[in-house]
């Protein structure tokens, strides 16, 4: 099926877009590449360069060659800025601490994130990045762009901003790294007009939903992360550019649970496709893997030979709730007891299929230490189906921003929250039964206690009574 | 006229607290004891209007953000 976009989306083409010819773009030579010296010493950041890996130290290296050598009305802020963003990282190495300050009043007109304040602290030293902001773009959903696209913003920043980019940010923006304040409303208005573009989150307000490759590509997708990412986006526009919140808000997208955009560890409500009926089993397919007529794990670790598959060493053996057998030549499993750990599936993919009932679990307050340690988020909703335009799944957000907007202390993520309630307090705030599958190891340790208006018949109980009986 | 209201109390409130930068949670509060029945929404949806208007400004660190009176602290880029 062709891709139809909802709303008629602009082509954009490099060619008319293009702000730098090619002998532009490719303005020196390797020779004078290994010959570069930057004008501060960096003993230190040179060091980074050696070893296996790649090192940014090169790159911004190629990138202050590179402006050295371009005009002087080809580019609208300090030509030195990657020279002294590399000077000034030296003397951060040198000095055990950072010299960026952070926040601050910019911004675009109208909007509370998307831009983020970053000044030096040695402006005397490294004046051209004295002022040095960062903006966060928009990723498309799953991170889809054409060449076309992606040429055009990176001459776009080349010409008004320091070149430099990060793709991508922990959230999946589009990180443009140092530009001044001047800049700002000009890059805003070419993003937004010319390349149908919006600025990312960043502050207090929801930042960027972000998902994983899901139906596009992914056989494993039980829903389509696409989408569901695309319509929060545009729903939830005011959250995303106004914030409001007590603090951050992070939305991600998986569609199964192998989890390729880790919303379970980072998202403050994490969205993971699941099943509710059985894993579909194709018998054949299964004696096929056991043959060896089909690599175990897509063919991945092929690199040396780990000798034949053994269905009940690498899968039946390893499944965590033991709830596969591999008996008579048929395998089978007891879906009662899968806990949705993949493995099965992710080995033999041409016998295993999730099942066909597929919808959602939303699991919430994930979150990295900034005021508490980190947490992983907790099942709230063990399944949902989902139809656009998700109503359902919009009704339960806003049920959990009206608590945490009412409740919430500054600067208190929903994971904190939820805990300084507790969990079966949220889950009655949420007006959601507590389910098995909230908890961990249910038969060890629940803590869901009842209430006496819960129990038919409720209880009575005498407590000198019970004293009578067992000491203190 | 209950915008209108709205407003009043949320610049009232930037203009003689201590602080010059405010938490939307604390401007929540103040506007709540002189108006006790304005929603949250209404708050922001006034907070916005306000910064549309630029009688308030937006002040960012990247991880939160908070409103601020233009003109009152440091409301202009460090130069």
């Amino acid at each position: 099926m062709a891709f139809e976009p909802k709303e008629p989306q602009k082509e954009i083409k490099y060619s008319e877009m293009r702000i730098y010819t090619d002998e532009e773009l490719n303005n020196y030579t390797e020779e004078e590449l290994k010959n570069f010296k930057i004008k501060h010493d960096i003993p230190d950041l040179e060091e980074l360069e050696k070893g296996p890996w790649p090192s940014f130290v090169s790159d911004a290296k190629q990138g202050a060659l590179h402006r050295r050598k371009l005009a002087d009305d080809r580019m609208l802020i300090d030509r030195d800025v990657i020279e002294d963003m590399l000077g000034q990282l030296q003397v951060s190495f040198n000095d055990g601490e950072t010299h960026w300050k952070h926040g601050g009043i910019v911004g675009v007109f109208g909007y509370g994130g998307g831009v983020i304040g970053r000044y030096s602290d040695l402006p005397e030293k490294f004046p051209s990045i004295a002022h040095f902001h960062t903006i966060r773009v928009n990723q498309p959903a799953s991170k889809f762009y054409n060449t076309d696209f992606l040429r055009t913003i990176c001459d776009l920043w080349e010409y008004r901003g320091s070149g430099m980019m990060n793709l991508h940010g922990s959230t999946g923006d589009l990180v443009l790294l140092g530009t001044t304040t001047e800049q700002l409303e000009p890059i805003f208005f070419e993003l937004t007009n010319e390349l149908d573009q919006d600025l990312g989150g960043s502050g207090s307000n929801l930042r960027t939903p972000s998902c994983c490759i899901g139906k596009a590509r992914c056989e494993f997708a039980c829903y389509d992360t696409q989408d569901l990412s695309y319509e929060l986006t545009t729903y939830y526009q005011d959250e995303l550019h106004r914030p409001a919140f007590p603090y951050k808000f992070k939305f991600k997208f998986d569609g199964c649970p192998n989890g390729c955009v880790a919303s379970i560890a980072r998202a403050d409500m994490s969205f993971i496709g699941t099943w509710r009926d059985e894993i579909r089993i194709d018998q054949d397919a299964v004696q096929g893997y056991i043959a060896g007529d089909f690599a175990p794990n897509g063919g991945a670790f092929a690199g040396r030979d780990w000798g034949k598959f053994d269905i009940q060493k690498e899968v039946i053996d390893l499944c965590p709730s033991k709830c596969m057998k591999y008996e008579d030549g048929v395998l089978t499993i007891d879906n009662s007891e899968c806990v949705r750990c993949m493995h099965c599936i992710n080995t033999m993919p041409r016998a295993l299929k999730p099942g066909k009932d597929t919808g959602i679990s939303i699991l919430c307050g994930a979150k990295a230490p900034i005021l508490e340690g980190a947490q992983m988020s907790t099942l709230i909703v063990p399944f949902m189906k989902l139809e656009p335009p998700y109503d359902n799944v919009k009704e339960f957000i806003e049920k959990v921003w009206e608590f945490w907007m009412e409740e919430g202390k500054n600067r208190e993520r929903l994971g904190e929250l939820i805990q300084r309630f507790g969990l079966p307090k949220f889950l009655e705030i949420m007006e959601l039964p507590p389910a098995p599958q909230m908890v961990k190891m249910p038969r060890e340790n629940p803590y869901i206690f009842w209430k006496e208006e819960d129990v038919p018949g409720g209880w009575d109980r005498d407590i000198k009574d019970y004293r009578a009986r067992h000491k203190r | 006229m209950a915008m209108e209201d709205i407003k009043k109390a949320i610049v009232e409130f930037a203009e003689t607290n201590k602080k010059t930068k405010f938490y939307f949670k604390d401007i929540e509060k103040a506007v709540q004891k002189v108006i006790p029945d304005a929603k949250m929404r209404e708050i922001k949806k006034a907070c916005t209007e306000l910064i549309n208007d630029g009688t308030l400004i937006y002040f960012s660190t990247g991880s939160s953000t908070m409103y601020g009176l233009k003109g009152r602290g440091m409301t202009e880029d460090p130069e």
